[in-house]
């Protein structure tokens, strides 16, 4: 293979082109790839910030086996990326679909669904606050209209198993949303829906890709609309879905500002609402432990990489790419 | 391009010309003579106005004299921009932080030591109540000076009492009379609950410590009791006064009613409104600071309310919590001499005094000036004035790792707010979990200081 040296044409033509491209890479390596190897040095060191780091080995790697808060903010992200993931793909998918249907007014319920995600996050949480409120809230108004309803369906479980559902008695009472830790975490997995409207974008530019004809032939076989959706709608969609999957499960594992506004820059009950990452900020800015944030940053990024790299994996055979 | 884009550029652009031309901007006006003093500082607001205009009277007298410049820059999450700064070599010369995380940042060498300093600027240190040299201390030296202290007491609400058949002239001054009030100042409804029982709810509690609901300061109980929680190098919760605090805290929950309390709790709405429990009277007495009233003229001006110590196990020991935002001069600042004189000039008397009057807050000098208390906007500043004259008066215990012990004390109050009969076991793991906290600070503070832990 020819070299290409400087004074060469195509040496110059490198030259231009590196320099050309310079804002993107020396962008990269000073603002990402260097601090991404400070970092990963820090995680191997007590850095407290204002004194010199210390190099302690893998000390603050071991020290995360058996922290229990850091167990309890895994397991509070891991529940809550499985919750809002799956619930935040189906109603957009739903809604895509629905706001893909030529109706008057499309215009109109594309935008409502929309403007709640360029409203900012922090006034977002704090309507969100009021709105959970146990006893002025609208949530809670709404769902005593129809706590009769679910206490008429608790009545009959309980003649037929012998027992009520307390979370169904809680539920038609009015939950203490922010108060209780099961129903803290439901309450943030419902406020995720508030920013479905990204992803049900990207779906409705999915949804035209779609070729009409698809469509036309499985109604030719006598295809009901249902059957048209699973067999033609959702294959077409896949590719669309995994990219949301993704981006999904990125922003879920980095959830910060809305459950700390949520509760006031606490842990919420028995740390219920307490994430990866404010366990992180915490202990970089707060403990002064900039070495174990660190090291908490790159178990982060692994543990995102692995759970891309398992979603990609399951994916094979589920999404399907027109043309293979 | 069509006449509406036209028109529609125009519309948006305009005003964005307009906010260039003539919308609000930097201080220019910097003479070019003095030497620019970096202040940063959390207040804004009324407490910011009130903190610029000492500014700006410092630049026009003082500082026109010897040539310096303050530069007042209100900074959010200040404890986090002054550590980064620091960290980086080019922290503000002076900042106003809090007190409880003095003793953290003077451990890692980030505070330039004031005994000296002060003392050469004139600061009238030895005027000061002795409770705030000591909040400003860490392991005997100064690190800090008061800016806007305040201690905690018990606010009352008069008209509930009277409703409860409780003299409006006569707050609770033992544990057990506080307890008794409590319990005659709860007031609750039957209610049917989620499992169909009959249950309680509470619309109207006397008294809960509980962080939503007023209660900011979830370690302070045991100080009551006559405890403390550190000295120096053992953070000390299971201790008799530890433990009958924990147990006092469940006795109260489990007389009021767990859930019922919890449900109560979790409706507090915004604090800074009419929706504040107290003003709106669900709540009859809190553990509050002399700011309440602020919200108390704005938001309940006519609300009937007095304000006492709140009490103590031992009445005559008349344990306070006292507290105050501090100034601060980072390690590396570049002006440290110009910074003692704008330092110096705050600390007069008389600047001070009307900087923490604005602030609805004390004043740091053992016999405050009479202006002082007659012009205060609260008009029980006496009552926590001598709680900081209290020689059992308490600061935040000064401990470099507070910031991770005090997160386990909230986990703590909460597991015995909500887990009464848990209050023993809880206190027992908060106790370790302190203990381990404590352990590895120190074995890394001495690992750095290149010692034995």
């Amino acid at each position: 293979m020819k070299q290409a040296h400087f004074g060469t044409t195509g040496g110059r033509a490198l030259f231009s082109g590196l320099l050309w491209t310079a804002p993107w890479w020396l962008g990269f390596l000073l603002f990402l790839a260097l601090p991404m190897g400070i970092s990963l040095y820090i995680s191997f060191c007590d850095y407290p910030l204002l004194q010199p780091p210390v190099y302690v080995g893998t000390a603050n790697y071991q020290a995360l086996t058996h922290d229990p808060v850091f167990h309890k903010v895994l397991l509070n992200t891991l529940v809550y990326a499985a919750l809002a993931i799956p619930l935040g793909t189906i109603v957009a998918v739903l809604l895509a679909a629905l706001l893909n249907q030529r109706v008057r007014g499309q215009g109109l319920f594309r935008t409502c669904i929309f403007v709640p995600t360029v409203v900012p996050l922090v006034g977002i949480a704090l309507v969100w606050l009021w709105m959970l409120n146990p006893e002025y809230g609208l949530i809670n108004g709404a769902v005593r209209l129809v706590g009769p309803v679910l206490d008429g369906a608790n009545n009959a479980i309980a003649l037929l198993t012998g027992h009520r559902l307390t979370w169904l008695g809680e539920l038609a009472a009015g939950p203490k949303w922010l108060a209780l830790p099961g129903w803290a975490m439901t309450a943030l997995v419902l406020i995720s829906l508030w920013g479905v409207g990204s992803p049900v974008v990207i779906y409705l530019a999915g949804l035209q890709e779609i070729p009409e004809e698809l469509y036309e032939a499985a109604m030719l076989d006598g295809a009901s609309a249902p059957r048209r959706f699973w067999h033609v709608t959702l294959p077409g969609l896949s590719p669309v879905i995994l990219f949301n999957v993704i981006v999904g499960l990125i922003g879920t594992w980095q959830i910060f500002a809305l459950p700390y506004v949520l509760m006031r820059g606490e842990q919420g009950p028995q740390r219920s609402t307490y994430f990866y990452t404010m366990y992180l900020y915490d202990n970089a800015f707060r403990y002064l432990k900039m070495g174990y944030a660190s090291a908490m940053a790159w178990v982060q990024l692994f543990i995102i990489l692995a759970l891309t790299a398992a979603v990609f994996l399951a994916s094979r055979r589920a999404v399907y790419y027109r043309g293979t | 391009m069509s006449i509406r884009s036209l028109i529609l550029v125009v519309a948006l652009g305009l005003p964005a010309v307009g906010l260039l031309a003539f919308g609000p901007r930097g201080r220019y006006g910097v003479p070019s003579d003095r030497t620019v003093v970096r202040y940063w500082e959390k207040w804004t607001g009324v407490e910011g106005q009130a903190m610029q205009r000492v500014v700006d009277r410092f630049n026009a007298t003082v500082g026109a004299a010897q040539n310096v410049w303050v530069e007042y820059n209100a900074v959010s999450n200040i404890e986090q921009r002054t550590l980064i700064a620091t960290a980086g070599g080019d922290p503000p010369d002076v900042a106003g932080l809090y007190d409880f995380i003095v003793p953290q940042y003077a451990d890692q060498g980030a505070l330039r030591p004031l005994d000296e300093l002060a003392r050469q600027a004139g600061v009238p240190i030895d005027a000061w109540k002795p409770i705030w040299l000591d909040i400003c201390r860490y392991q005997g030296q100064l690190y800090a000076l008061p800016s806007t202290p305040y201690t905690i007491a018990l606010y009352y609400n008069r008209e509930l009492f009277r409703q409860a058949g409780l003299d409006p002239n006569h707050p609770p001054e033992t544990i057990a009379e506080f307890d008794e009030d409590v319990r005659r100042l709860t007031r609750s409804e039957p209610v049917t609950l989620p499992d169909g029982t009959q249950g309680q709810r509470i619309i109207q509690a006397g008294f809960t410590p509980s962080v939503a609901m007023l209660g900011w300061w979830p370690w302070v109980w045991p100080c009551f009791f006559d405890g403390h929680l550190w000295d120096g190098h053992e953070c000390t919760l299971d201790t008799p006064a530890g433990r009958a605090a924990m147990h006092w805290l469940a006795r109260v929950r489990e007389a009021q009613g767990i859930e019922p309390m919890l449900a109560f709790e979790a409706t507090a709405g915004a604090i800074e409104s009419a929706q504040n429990p107290f003003l709106s009277g669900r709540i009859a007495m809190v553990f509050q600071g002399p700011w309440l009233s602020n919200w108390i003229a704005k938001y309940a001006p006519t609300l009937d309310y007095g304000v006492a110590p709140f009490p103590s196990v031992t009445p005559e020991r008349r344990n306070a919590f006292a507290s105050t935002d501090v100034f601060v001069m980072p390690a590396g600042g570049r002006h440290p001499r110009e910074a003692l004189l704008f330092l110096a000039y705050v600390s007069r008397q008389d600047v001070m005094e009307e900087l923490c009057r604005e602030h609805n807050k004390l004043s740091p000098f053992r016999v405050p000036g009479a202006d002082f208390l007659a012009r205060h906007p609260n008009p029980y500043i006496r009552v926590f004035e001598e709680l900081a004259a209290s020689p059992c008066a308490f600061g935040y215990p000064s401990m470099p790792m507070w910031l991770r012990v005090i997160d386990e004390l909230k986990v703590l109050l909460n597991t015995v707010l909500a887990h009464p009969e848990q209050a023993d076991t809880a206190l027992n793991a908060a106790q370790q979990k302190v203990n381990e906290v404590v352990a590895e600070y120190e074995q890394m503070a001495a690992k750095r200081r290149g010692g034995a832990p």
